[in-house]
């Protein structure tokens, strides 16, 4: 029998110290299997790195999927695949606080191929003490609570499936009192009996005592295994459900429309600083001062508001900061997510009116109305403008990164994106000056709006695969 | 016996004085330009520092790419090294590229900056990466998730480069073209190109010197950090 997970040769460095070295370890069906240690032994960067959220220096893991296929979900070579349908459970909740106990536990259905039945989930949230709630925001449970909520999102997803799944728990226990401690140890011995695997990382020795299998990790760095018969328990599962399609990036389009739907920090904090560089703009700048500097300040500000708003910090990544969620998705997603990502975190739908609006705004302060293809035209560079959200959002996320991004610069690194503004301020400058033409020379608008689209497309490009190369 | 600290810091000295002679003869021996069509004759003896520091700083950002490179495939030290290196040295003679040719821009444009420039404006864009890279490798703590951000982001510089390049020969708006090479465009007087080319000289010996005491250095820091490393584990355990 193939294993559910298989780990071989594993090294990690966190840091520069070498958390893990060359450690061999296979999950089976069946089986619960128990981290153990001290605090900062690797336990959590082991249980972490089965789900292929670090970078390994060697070795490789492997999963095996429905088909019975082991494939690489990430090896020290670069190679990375999503994950099969799994469970998840992080230290922090992986969960933001803008979403619904509901929906947090639809979309751990929905990424690993559960199809979504009200009754069943109303069910799973009655079992766990949570189907009062269910309306409720996470950021609105208590501790406890919202502890709850991430275990069971955790098992959800072999609960619900008819296959055997593996399932990576980090200090479930955590915050739980001891009802659901004794919930979560019946639904542990529960779901081995139904042959999903699981793995998790723990200090509660009520917890280790549910375990077929102990790995310690010892105060030297060496690592034992130990076998034991679990404690018996009496535990009743909700029936699975059918399966569905995996929908994993869709889900997470879903979720991060939901959560700037319910809460617009995003739209708002785009807005705000283009609206009011907009009217500074109309208020200070008169026609006298627009026809002593020229066209190009008048391209320019035209396109200044527009630009303004996709190099603001997305929302996205805040959302991602808490409790862990956005290293959730990435996991759960794979190696898709910094893509999504950006395209999430990146303004789309602003530019464009905002041009619009800045030309009709400040069209009575120069004299080239006559000119049609102005309006006609301007369209091209505010979907242009959308090239340039993308590399800026991909910026921002590749510096979220750093363990302190706080402490970063990044307004140094979008000084890159200046470029291929003032190509299309050229460009519009062109078209005000002398209409649209489509030749390709490079004092040509075409070829100008190409070439800033080309370098937010190659910035953009760096920025989201090179990372994860 | 001769160690290479001793090399970094003899070529560091030679290249120093270098740089300082260039400074001394772009004065005394190099001849004025004429004007028209300068506008300000007396300001293009700056050129003597900014084209060296402007090659130079090639040199540096190369080093800094490289060692990004070696970082991704070998995941050594000496690769990490040799992009701490590079980024530093890629900022000091960056800054000495942008510091340098606004002021002369100034006297001789009117404008310090022109920003339909793309030379100029690619290598402000170099100029900034290498600074943030400096500034993120204090204030991040130091990690392979760390190591790996940063010298992707000192990659972008590697797609920058010949941008720049492209940009020097066959996209000029103000900036003058290529001054190394004496030809029928750039015109440059026998003497005006000997002093170019010793400051040239000088600026890549003391960029040589500067690099090996540099990466010495990180060579030393990474050492004290595995030391403080075991005295932790001692501490702890």
């Amino acid at each position: 029998m193939l294993p559910l997970i298989q780990l071989s040769g594993l090294d990690i460095h966190r840091g520069n110290r070498l958390v893990i070295s060359e450690i061999d370890f296979e999950l089976f069906e069946g089986e619960v299997v128990a981290l153990v240690g001290h605090n900062g032994c690797g336990k959590t960067t082991l249980l972490e790195s089965s789900a292929g959220m670090h970078s390994i220096s060697s070795g490789k893991i492997q999963w095996r999927y429905d088909n019975s296929e082991m494939k690489i979900i990430r090896d020290s070579e670069g190679r990375r695949n999503s994950l099969p349908p799994m469970g998840l459970t992080l230290q922090k909740n992986g969960m933001s606080g803008e979403e619904t106990v509901e929906e947090r536990l639809k979309i751990a259905l929905a990424v690993s191929g559960c199809e979504i039945n009200d009754n069943k989930v109303s069910q799973l949230l009655t079992s766990w003490g949570l189907e009062h709630r269910k309306y409720d925001r996470i950021s609105q449970l208590s501790g406890g609570l919202a502890r709850r909520l991430a275990v069971l999102s955790g098992l959800a997803p072999a609960v619900m499936s008819q296959k055997p799944r593996a399932i990576l728990l980090d200090e479930p226990s955590e915050g739980l009192d001891e009802s659901a401690r004794l919930l979560l140890v019946n639904w542990l011995r529960g779901l081995v009996s139904r042959g999903h695997g699981i793995i998790l990382a723990t200090h509660d020795p009520e917890i280790i005592l549910a375990a077929d299998r102990v790995i310690r990790f010892d105060e030297i760095g060496n690592v034992s295994e130990t076998s034991q018969n679990p404690v018996s328990t009496n535990s009743e599962l909700p029936e699975p459900v059918n399966e569905a399609e995996i929908s994993k990036l869709s889900s997470l389009f879903r979720w991060a429309y939901r959560m700037e739907k319910r809460n617009p920090i995003d739209t708002i904090g785009r807005l705000i600083p283009a609206i009011l560089a907009l009217l500074m703009t109309h208020t200070l700048i008169s026609q006298e001062e627009i026809s002593v500097v020229g066209t190009d300040f008048f391209a320019a500000l035209i396109l200044l508001p527009s630009f303004i708003c996709v190099v603001i910090p997305p929302a996205l990544i805040p959302r991602y900061a808490e409790e862990n969620c956005g290293r959730w998705w990435a996991a759960i997603i794979g190696p898709k997510f910094r893509m999504a990502s950006s395209i999430i975190g990146s303004s789309i739908i602003l530019p464009l009116p905002l041009i619009y609006i800045s030309w009709l705004i400040l069209s009575d302060r120069i004299d080239y109305l006559n000119n049609s293809d102005i309006l006609a035209w301007l369209w091209l560079p505010g979907l242009v403008m959308f090239s340039v959200a993308l590399a800026a959002s991909s910026l921002h996320l590749l510096v979220s990164d750093l363990r302190r991004s706080s402490a970063s610069v990044v307004s140094l690194l979008l000084l890159i994106l200046v470029w291929p503004f003032l190509e299309l301020i050229d460009a519009l400058e062109m078209i005000i000056l002398n209409g649209m033409s489509f030749g390709y020379s490079l004092d040509e608008p075409l070829s100008m709006i190409i070439l800033s689209c080309l370098v937010s497309l190659l910035v953009w490009g760096i920025s989201v695969y090179l990372p994860d190369a | 016996m001769v160690s290479m600290k001793h090399y970094g810091w003899a070529l560091t000295c030679i290249g120093g004085a270098g740089v300082l002679l260039t400074a001394v003869l772009s004065y005394t021996y190099a001849p004025l330009v004429q004007s028209p069509p300068f506008r300000s004759p007396e300001a293009y003896r700056i050129l003597f520092w900014h084209v060296p520091f402007a090659w130079t700083s090639f040199l540096a950002f190369c080093l800094l790419f490289t060692g990004a490179i070696a970082w991704f495939v070998k995941r050594k030290e000496w690769g990490w090294n040799l992009f701490c290196t590079g980024s530093d040295l890629g900022l000091l003679f960056g800054l000495g590229v942008v510091i340098s040719g606004p002021i002369w821009g100034s006297a001789e444009w009117g404008v310090p900056w022109d920003w339909a420039d793309l030379r100029l404006n690619t290598f402000g864009l170099l100029t900034a990466v290498a600074l943030f890279i400096v500034l993120s490798r204090r204030s991040q703590p130091d990690g392979v998730d760390t190591r790996d951000t940063l010298s992707t982001i000192g990659l972008f510089g590697f797609a920058l480069v010949p941008i720049t390049a492209i940009a020097t020969t066959f996209y000029q708006k103000r900036h003058p073209a290529v001054v190394i090479a004496q030809t029928d465009e750039t015109g440059l007087d026998p003497k005006m190109q000997q002093v170019l080319i010793m400051g040239i000289i000088s600026f890549w010996i003391l960029m040589i010197g500067l690099s090996i005491l540099t990466f010495l250095a990180y060579k030393l820091e990474n050492k004290l950090q595995i030391l403080l490393y075991s005295l932790d584990e001692e501490v702890v355990h």
